[in-house]
């Protein structure tokens, strides 16, 4: 029988890899909470998942240009991921189809960011781009993205209520003349936030830590604020728990965070329909 | 208020993609008028109030309307998020934008102020309700509190009585007339003919152009012919 101890402290204790990992997930975690929560708020889940698939081609080249160094991959995926918000933003304008406009997009760059690094890299290289190397991150990759983190989490604290009003009514933002284009500047902090992401997660799952947790956390009807605090610590109890089964069941560390991701989103979801569904019944009010 | 309120509207044309939804649209808003748009659905009622408040971009002819920086906009109930967590309070006291921004706090007079035009509109219970928790009617009334709230010279109804209570109705139309009496330029895009003969002097008859602009009985007989 294990003990609590070897169970769960144990292994951050003596491995240093798994330390790290915990980190960047916690900086991670911070700027995921307040970004998803925004991006669910906006019924932007799609765009989000886009501009996840969008950071990978930039990315790519900055694998050609520079191999798997963490500031060229970052440099090179925040390049090419503000280049498609601009450009969705742009497409968007028109208004028409704009759902298979961003669907194009997303398998555009996922296959030319692919083809990219196959054609210099290995098979190695491809799976550590789709996936992330949460287990694999370095002090400065670990500097980089506490960095990230912190500009996120400072810029949605100074324009808060702009940010939150813009994803409840853009149409009042105009004509309160809010002159400042916060769209593209929540856009970007998306984009931002991906990038973080994009070494612990990979392009196909940095969403996921984006994501779930806030939508877990929108489900049971708090503010605005509360929403993001309660997804961070969503985002945070899935990223212990998943490297911790990883470590013990040898799963793979990325998938599995994001799988206590969606766990934590099923349990969410269940158990406030069925509050709502109960609360009736004991004769309290819905 | 002072008379600044006027629109006016030179050949207006605004096209989405190869749809016209508005085809050469002249005329003018007198400042503090009351005037009701009608017209079928799709005939450019709601792309009108957007080239008014320069939310769409003209493919043609030009809005010169001086209160732009006083306009104010209430979108169709039906595009309000209900889901958004907001309390009624915090919804009414966004009217009041212009005077703490984007960074500062509301204040005490504000809340005050709030408190104010939520009793006006009948609302007074209601200030600490999620807007998921409250029904249309009262929705529909959180948002004319915030519009008296902006202190607009210029006010774009868009539908206004959509999905509404009778009561309701009332009450918004009592407030539309007081927007008048304060001399604010009030346009509202409605579809109840009857509530429009009876309760707003001026209508625009739209069907992509202009087929009738002026007193409402002579406008909507027009329609009638």
């Amino acid at each position: 029988m294990m003990s609590a101890h070897s169970l769960i402290v144990e292994p951050f204790e003596t491995l240093a890899f798994m330390r790290a990992a915990l980190v960047a997930c916690l900086a991670l975690a911070l700027c995921n909470g307040a970004v998803g929560t925004l991006l669910v708020l906006r019924r932007m889940s799609l765009d989000g998942d886009v501009l996840g698939h969008a950071v990978m081609p930039g990315a790519a080249i900055g694998f050609l240009y520079a191999g798997p160094s963490p500031a060229w991959l970052s440099l090179g995926g925040l390049a090419s991921g503000l280049a498609v918000a601009a450009l969705a933003g742009l497409i968007a304008g028109g208004q028409a189809r704009r759902d298979a406009g961003l669907v194009a997009f997303y398998l555009v760059a996922l296959s030319l960011g692919v083809v990219l690094v196959a054609w210099r890299g290995s098979n190695v290289d491809v799976m550590r781009v789709l996936f992330g190397t949460v287990l694999a991150i370095d002090q400065r990759a670990l500097l980089q993205i506490a960095a990230t983190s912190s500009v996120i989490v400072l810029a949605i604290a100074a324009l808060y209520r702009p940010l939150a009003v813009g994803a409840f009514d853009p149409p009042f933002l105009r004509a309160v003349r809010a002159r400042a284009p916060y769209g593209a500047v929540f856009q970007a902090l998306v984009v931002l936030a991906l990038v973080a992401s994009f070494q612990a997660f990979g392009t196909l799952l940095a969403v996921g830590p984006l994501l779930l947790p806030a939508a877990a956390a929108r489900c049971w009807g708090l503010g605005v604020l509360a929403s993001m605090a309660l997804a961070t610590g969503f985002g945070f109890a899935a990223s212990v728990a998943g490297l911790l089964a990883s470590y013990h069941a040898n799963l793979p560390s990325g998938p599995a965070i994001v799988l206590a991701a969606g766990l934590l989103f099923g349990i969410s979801l269940g158990a406030t329909s069925g509050v709502r569904r109960l609360a009736p019944m004991i004769g309290r009010e819905g | 208020m002072e008379g600044n309120g006027r629109v006016l509207l030179r050949e207006v044309t605004v096209r989405y993609g190869r749809r016209v939804a508005l085809e050469a649209v002249s005329g003018e808003f007198a400042s503090g008028s009351l005037t009701a748009v009608v017209g079928a659905n799709g005939a450019g009622k709601t792309t009108l109030l957007a080239a008014i408040a320069g939310a769409v971009s003209l493919s043609g002819g030009a809005v010169n309307c001086a209160a732009r920086e006083r306009l104010a906009y209430l979108p169709q109930l039906a595009t309000i998020d209900r889901d958004y967590p907001l309390t009624v309070s915090e919804l009414i006291t966004l009217g009041g934008w212009r005077e703490f921004g984007a960074f500062r706090s509301p204040g005490a007079a504000m809340r005050a102020r709030t408190t104010a035009v939520a009793e006006a509109v009948g609302l007074a219970g209601r200030l600490r309700q999620p807007i998921c928790g409250i029904s249309a009617g009262e929705l529909q009334r959180a948002l004319f509190a915030r519009l008296i709230l902006q202190d607009a010279a210029v006010i774009l109804l868009d539908e206004p009585f959509a999905a509404v209570d009778a009561q309701t109705v009332e009450v918004l139309l009592d407030q539309m007339a007081q927007w008048r009496q304060e001399g604010r330029t009030v346009i509202a895009v409605l579809h109840d003919l009857d509530l429009v003969r009876a309760r707003f002097p001026s209508t625009l008859v739209l069907a992509r152009r202009c087929i009738a602009w002026g007193r409402t009985e002579v406008a909507l007989s027009a329609v009638a012919a």
